[in-house]
């Protein structure tokens, strides 16, 4: 508990409007889909705690990509950020989620099919 | 004003997307919690059920891939005096009419059913109802002639018919030349999560479980009450899924019978399937959708998953639309709502891709596989979907206009096997 609660304190400045809705859609996936596997429950709480860390700092950096271009280039960038923003986060929880997986088989045997 | 409109719109878009994505986190969730059900217990504690079984193995010019199959079918474990395996020579013109026939020759239990070269190329179904008439098995199973099945994939599913609710089976296909390239990697991801997860969750739930057109059959009765397979329809598969639902059976799908198969390995085989898939498809869409809807055969969860399986084809569409609207949205005055709801469109292009598994279906199906490696690919499924959107936009263009011309000209397009599994098959 102690160690969720530092990192969601030290992580408090790098949240916006659009990790709002990706920190809890990250950790929902994360825990109903990932925590019923095999594996040991503090590698999962790892993982999880490391991806919800570089879910911030994924969204903190395109969101200053976003005000360096449209403080550069104009407001049109604006739009373009609200617009593709759900898209680029969501390859980002849906990449570190297979890498995660990956972790996860790690030592398992594979199951495959018998011929 | 428009912008009010375009938002109601974009609400009933996203409305469905969600409703894709609700029932398919319910799949994946089944499937982990494992909540299979003892269904055929009272029937596995007594004696194994064998009946007589026919194979059906349509093939036109396969003359790189039937020999695997054919050598295959010697191998059954099944006991030979209950078996017949019926190649049917759809009008071929390489080498696959001698193959067969040499095979014949020295199996009793092969024969092979010629079709002359006016009379085949017309299509899978129209192949399986000229070999259907030369069975005489209880059970009628069906193998493409690029699939490599397990050598007791027959007790396996014919097993199944021991339940007089059962009026057809499904197995589970795997992809045999998967290495192969990114394509094949990428169709085999898909077919992870079509039967690991999506159609075992429908077993597990007594949703409406798909046959998949092989690696499966049909009790024998039935599919002759049924009157066949459908010749003019190009997702003869689906069509025949929704007839045995609707006369009251079921489909049972056998995860632990398994086949692999040849996969496209390009992309322009790959458009070529996917076309004759989504066409049809959607031809059972029109079809069936009312008669699902208003029959006394199917429980409401029936027939809601039913609707959503009917649908599933449009959603490429549908996500396509919703871009298309939602994009003038930002320029307009919206609403907080539409803000949210956008979030939930570029979930769905992760969520509709191949037999239109979600990514964390696949994943999880990739997964209970015991696959260590293969989740890497899932991000790329993105790009899968994207070429699923002009697919199924074509193929949705051509059904309307079939429709409003009342012309139907579907041609059946058929995939071309070279052989390349072969390597993969360790003797």
């Amino acid at each position: 508990m102690g160690i969720i609660l530092s990192y969601t304190l030290l992580s408090l400045p790098f949240v916006n409007n659009e990790s709002s809705w990706t920190l809890p859609a990250f950790n929902f996936l994360f825990v109903s889909l990932t925590f019923p596997l095999n594996g040991a429950l503090v590698k999962k709480v790892f993982l999880l705690i490391t991806g919800d860390f570089v879910c911030l700092l994924w969204n903190y950096l395109i969101s200053l990509l976003a005000h360096t271009f449209v403080y550069s280039f104009g407001d049109i960038f604006n739009t373009l950020y609200m617009i593709f923003t759900p898209l680029l986060n969501l390859f980002m929880i849906v990449s570190f989620w297979s890498v995660s997986l990956t972790v996860l088989a790690r030592g398992r045997g594979k199951v495959g099919v018998g011929i | 004003m428009t912008a009010e409109i375009l938002e109601a719109l974009f609400f009933v878009l996203t409305s469905l997307m969600i409703a894709y994505l609700i029932r398919h986190y319910i799949f994946t969730i089944t499937v982990l919690r494992g909540t299979r059900k003892n269904r055929t217990a009272t029937f596995q504690q007594n004696a194994p059920h064998q009946p007589t079984v026919s194979i059906l193995v349509p093939a036109r010019n396969e003359e790189k891939v039937i020999e695997r199959i054919l050598q295959r079918m010697t191998e059954l474990t099944y006991p030979k005096d209950k078996l017949q395996v019926i190649v049917v020579d759809d009008g071929s013109t390489d080498a696959t009419p001698s193959i067969a026939q040499h095979y014949s020759n020295i199996c009793k239990h092969i024969m092979v059913v010629h079709r002359k070269q006016d009379e085949g190329g017309k299509g899978k179904p129209a192949a399986l109802n000229a070999g259907l008439k030369y069975a005489n098995g209880e059970v009628i199973l069906c193998f493409d002639a690029d699939y490599y099945p397990q050598k007791d994939i027959v007790e396996k599913l014919a097993q199944e018919f021991a339940d007089p609710k059962v009026g057809a089976v499904q197995g589970r296909v795997t992809v045999l030349n998967e290495p192969k390239n990114l394509v094949t990697r990428i169709v085999a991801l898909e077919r992870i999560g079509g039967y690991r997860v999506d159609q075992e969750a429908r077993e597990n739930l007594t949703l409406i479980t798909q046959f998949g057109g092989t690696v499966g059959g049909f009790r024998r009765s039935l599919l002759e009450a049924l009157g066949g397979w459908d010749e003019s329809m190009l997702a003869e598969d689906t069509d025949l899924t929704f007839r045995v639902y609707l006369a009251g059976y079921k489909v049972r799908y056998v995860g632990d019978a398994e086949s692999y198969e040849e996969a496209v390995d390009n992309w322009r085989a790959y458009w070529k399937q996917r076309y004759r898939w989504s066409r049809g498809h959607m031809e059972c869409f029109f079809k069936y959708t009312k008669k699902v809807l208003t029959s006394k055969n199917l429980r409401l969860r029936e027939k809601i998953d039913g609707f959503l399986l009917l649908n599933v084809y449009f959603m490429p569409i549908l996500v396509l639309f919703s871009w298309i609207i939602g994009i003038p949205m930002f320029f307009l005055k919206s609403s907080q709502l539409f803000a949210i709801l956008w979030t939930a469109v570029p979930i769905s292009l992760y969520s509709f891709v191949g037999n239109f598994a979600p990514f964390f279906e696949v994943g999880v199906g990739v997964y209970l596989d015991g696959r260590k490696r293969a989740q890497w690919l899932i991000p790329l499924l993105i790009f899968t979907f994207l070429y699923n959107i002009p697919i199924c936009t074509k193929a949705f263009i051509d059904v309307i206009l079939s429709k409003i011309s009342r012309k139907h000209k579907s041609h059946w397009e058929k995939t071309r096997h070279l052989g390349n599994g072969n390597r993969y098959i360790m003797n």
